[in-house]
């Protein structure tokens, strides 16, 4: 860690940089919620302005109807709601089978427990794209409906990952923890159930945290199987398909509130979690 | 009696183990192992998608013709009535034979990918499908690019929020905004300022400066497209890569900075004789991941640029979904394993695998 010297100019020139990191991490964003806050004519404005002028008297002048436009938009919202369905349902699949595997894995004694680490572990670096035809043939085949084609694959990365994570977490609690368990008459799943997993609660938010987004984020698998039944698509497909109520051109402005409106929860959600976050994605990228 | 309880117990814990992994195995082999084994068999085959033509196996013939190239030399054209080469009157160089006529037509038809000079000769690169080649070619300048940038970028901003100072933690939150904006969402934040007018944020500030006239058009002109691209890959990840650098850079402990404080070494000898060093394994892993990630790039390509320019995700996708060519995405989806499987086995390697 450096120490901060008492020179002025060090001083002044550190702040200098931090402020060019954070302009530079921020701006995209503040980009388009000033965007959002443009009517069609202040979008064709040339040059842009920084924040939302009105065309001829040149005053501030904020247009809200973009974000109403998003909610009017029925299949923006539908987005919305699939997303939320999956990505929860990813979520909570991906925490109970994982969690399963990884009490087993860490705690347990059993033949093949080794290979079955190195299969996880080979798993977490698994590319999806590259089985995309295969699954797209399965779901057709087995006919299954698009948003619960979309969770079952969503396991090819959450499901591996919540498991090697929650592994390493189970392997840290003591061991007499089981074995006083035990002794008082406990079945293994006993006290898995009413012990452990209460105990690994921290873990079980990171990754469920994490597994969240990455279902959230998902653009491969949703495009794919979803090019078949539209009232299926997820926020990134609805997104990418975008036609706005107003505008008669690309709607840049309702695109723009739409991002907005997507990214806020995600936004908050990390903000309050941030600790556990950073930790969960080093503890992936580390030991995963 | 004791023995054979303990035993029985031990027994019990085994099968209690095999119950729990099933669910997760099960789910796996559906969804990873069964459809890897299928597009490995598919790719050997010109199975199209919801046809009626029957599929035959093919052998190698669908990477054949993705990986086939050829060079050709390109003769001058000469003029029939003197014998003496072609001179463009406007440019004053040697006109050369279109290079349709000296690529190869069989077993399929070459195209020209590139041309270059080589000792006062002209060549030309053919393919049989030069999309695929391009497309390899810009998954691979993509990566090398952009994880360069992202490491070097992620180290920067890693060490100035490695410093003590007031605000720490709410520097830290800034950090995780682009990482949780959706990859989808942050493309189309960046297309629209990278609208081709001075309606878009760069043409805008282009003009301004003078740099520009203000009218680029990023995302159309063949040169801008890939730097565009990395553009938004880096804004979205680097904040990644700092955070696993950081994550690095607190490991290391305090006293050995305060020790070359004492023997005199200055701040930049400390970088190199302490930081860097000891950080290796950190940032090892951090572009190694990134770099997996980079690889398999689908989501930039297919909001930004579409059908103009391919990444091999997006052309995967493209093959399966636009052409029904399943044997030929699979072919696809096989090169991109083995490419990325390669990579792993490096990860593996740096890493060690901690099971116990």
């Amino acid at each position: 860690m450096n120490k901060f010297r008492e020179n002025p100019v060090q001083r002044a020139l550190f702040y200098i940089i931090l402020s060019i990191i954070i302009v530079y991490l921020l701006f995209p964003f503040y980009w388009a919620v000033n965007s959002s806050l443009k009517s069609e004519s202040q979008l064709s404005m040339t040059p842009a302005t920084f924040i939302p002028k009105d065309p001829v008297t040149n005053n501030v002048n904020i247009y809200w109807k973009n974000y109403k436009g998003v909610f009017a938009n029925g299949s923006f919202v539908r987005g919305l709601f699939n997303s939320l369905i999956v990505a929860t349902s990813t979520t909570l699949l991906a925490l109970t089978a994982g969690s399963f595997a990884a009490f087993a894995l860490g705690k347990l004694r059993f033949k093949g427990k080794k290979p079955s680490l190195y299969i996880i572990l080979a798993m977490t670096m698994f590319p999806q794209v590259t089985v995309l035809s295969g699954l797209y043939a399965i779901i057709n085949l087995l006919n299954l409906g698009a948003l619960f084609s979309m969770v079952l694959t969503y396991m090819l990365f959450t499901l591996p990952f919540t498991t090697w994570v929650l592994t390493s977490f189970f392997r840290e609690l003591p061991i007499e923890i089981m074995q006083s368990a035990q002794v008082d008459g406990a079945t293994p799943f006993q006290t898995f159930r009413m012990i452990l997993l209460p105990l690994t609660a921290p873990a079980l938010v990171t990754t469920g945290l994490l597994s969240f987004i990455a279902a959230w984020n998902e653009y491969l698998f949703a495009l794919t199987f979803t090019s078949i039944d539209p009232d299926a698509r997820t926020v990134p497909v609805a997104i990418q398909y975008f036609s706005g109520e107003f505008a008669r051109q690309e709607p840049f402005g309702e695109i723009m509130a739409a991002a907005v409106v997507v990214t806020i929860p995600i936004v908050i959600l990390v903000l309050i979690f941030q600790k556990r976050i950073v930790a969960g994605l080093t503890a992936g990228a580390v030991k995963g | 009696m004791a023995r054979n309880n303990s035993s029985d117990l031990a027994k019990e814990e085994q099968r209690l183990a095999y119950k729990l992994l099933i669910p997760a195995f099960l789910i796996l082999i559906i969804i990873a192992i069964y459809p890897l084994g299928q597009v490995f068999y598919s790719s050997f085959t010109d199975r199209e998608f919801a046809s009626a033509k029957k599929t035959s196996f093919i052998g190698l013939q669908n990477y054949d013709k993705l990986l086939s190239f050829t060079i050709k030399k390109l003769p001058a054209e000469i003029d029939e009535e003197t014998g003496q080469k072609i001179i463009n009157p406007d440019t004053g160089k040697v006109e050369y034979e279109n290079p349709i006529r000296v690529l190869p037509r069989k077993p399929y038809l070459y195209r020209p990918l590139q041309e270059f000079n080589l000792f006062g000769n002209r060549y030309v690169i053919g393919s049989a499908d030069t999309d695929f080649i391009k497309s390899l070619y810009n998954t691979l300048v993509f990566t090398i690019v952009s994880v360069l940038l992202e490491t070097i970028l992620g180290l920067g901003i890693a060490l100035v929020v490695n410093s003590e100072f007031k605000g720490r933690g709410m520097m830290r939150a800034v950090m995780l905004v682009p990482w949780a904006v959706i990859t989808v969402v942050s493309a189309r934040m960046w297309e629209w300022m990278f609208e081709p007018s001075r309606i878009g944020l760069f043409n805008m500030l282009f003009e301004k400066i003078g740099l520009t006239d203000g009218n680029t058009a990023f995302l159309s002109m063949s040169e801008y497209q890939l730097p565009s691209l990395i553009a938004v890959d880096v804004w979205k990840t680097t904040p990644f890569m700092a955070l696993l650098i950081l994550a690095g850079l607190q490991l290391i402990p305090n006293e050995l900075y305060e020790a070359a404080e004492v023997d005199g070494a200055n701040k930049i000898k400390q970088f190199f004789n302490i930081t860097l060093p000891l950080l290796k394994p950190s940032l090892a892993v951090a572009l190694i991941f990134r770099t997996l990630d980079a690889l398999r790039v689908f989501d930039v390509f297919q909001v930004m640029l579409a059908q103009k320019r391919y990444s091999m995700a997006s052309y995967n996708y493209f093959q399966l979904i636009s052409g029904r060519n399943m044997g030929m995405a699979s072919a696809i989806g096989v090169i991109i394993f083995i490419l990325i499987f390669v990579f792993a086995l490096l990860y593996i390697k740096v890493l060690g695998v901690e099971t116990e």
